[in-house]
């Protein structure tokens, strides 16, 4: 079970790569903006793009610490 | 832990069991809660839309119309003018997701928490995907297509029709999945106000972002076929 939950765990790290991926391009929206405000809506439909993909990483992370759990 | 994902992911998922043949046809949750929705949505569309007037609208009416330009503004939108018709489909799948995503407000199980339920909600988009730039490019343009821009990336391009798919409905399982997960688990510790503040956020606000990006990818991949 412990070496179960070590699995697990380390598929978890797969959160640290969502989160850089996303405040990189969070911070780059919120440039982007600032220089121009007239495209936000533009910038806006491009971040939610960006951001489900870079978060989609860390959802198969998940997937795949629930699958070491039920299945070992 | 294992037991409470035990519970949401292993349990019987067979709400009505019909007497078929040798055995039984089972009717799973996920469909009766859609059945639900179907009726409630048909209602509502009834409701909404009997004796509609050219002249002399009524605020009923007026509220109806705006809301239906603002989904079909938005979706079209995103697809670009050339796939302008495949609007209303996107729009009643960002109407079915994002109401399932949501109906964990009121004690049901979403029914995008079941795994057949996004499989099929993604297959149906790279069918479409992929018809439409059939339809666009005919039998000979489509077959080329896989081998743009370089003859070198056609087993990349190959291996999208099985990735896309894929990623879509794992993205939206997943996110369900883990959102109620985590909800089960505040509960447990907390089990009074904390839930009713983060079911805001996790029902709520990621149903709909989840709801949106579902349909914003399949209308990219539609405007990418149709080019």
């Amino acid at each position: 079970m412990s070496l179960t939950a070590l699995g697990a765990a380390i598929a978890a790290f797969t959160g640290i790569g969502a989160g850089i991926g996303i405040s990189i391009a969070t911070a780059k929206a919120t440039d982007a903006v600032a220089r121009q405000p007239e495209a936000d809506g533009k910038i806006m439909k491009l971040l939610l793009l960006g951001c489900a993909l870079a978060e989609a990483t860390a959802i198969y992370g998940f997937v795949i610490a629930i699958m070491i759990i039920l299945f070992s | 832990m294992k037991e409470l994902l035990t519970e949401l992911l292993m349990e019987d998922k067979t709400l009505i069991h019909v007497p078929f043949g040798n055995g039984f046809f089972d009717i799973c949750n996920s469909v009766v809660v859609t059945w639900i929705f179907m009726a409630i949505i048909i209602a509502v569309i009834l409701f909404l839309t009997h004796d509609l007037k050219v002249h002399n609208i009524s605020k009923r009416q007026a509220a109806l119309e705006s809301a239906v330009m603002f989904l079909r503004g938005a979706v079209s939108g995103m697809l670009g003018e050339e796939a302008a018709g495949y609007t209303d489909y996107i729009v009643t799948v960002l109407f079915f997701i994002g109401l399932s995503n949501m109906v964990g407000l009121f004690g049901f199980t979403p029914p995008t928490m079941d795994l057949n339920v996004t499989i099929a909600l993604s297959v149906m988009s790279i069918i479409l995907v992929e018809s439409a730039g059939f339809l666009r490019k005919g039998p000979k343009g489509y077959i080329k297509h896989f081998a743009e821009p370089m003859a070198v990336v056609a087993p990349m391009n190959v291996l999208e029709l099985v990735i896309r798919p894929l990623s879509l409905c794992m993205r939206l399982f997943g996110n369900i999945l883990g959102a109620t997960v985590i909800m089960e688990l505040i509960k447990h510790v907390v089990p009074v106000v904390l839930p009713a503040a983060l079911s805001l956020y996790f029902d709520l606000f990621d149903g709909a972002i989840q709801a949106y990006v579902f349909c914003f990818l399949t209308s990219l991949y539609i405007k990418e076929a149709v080019e």
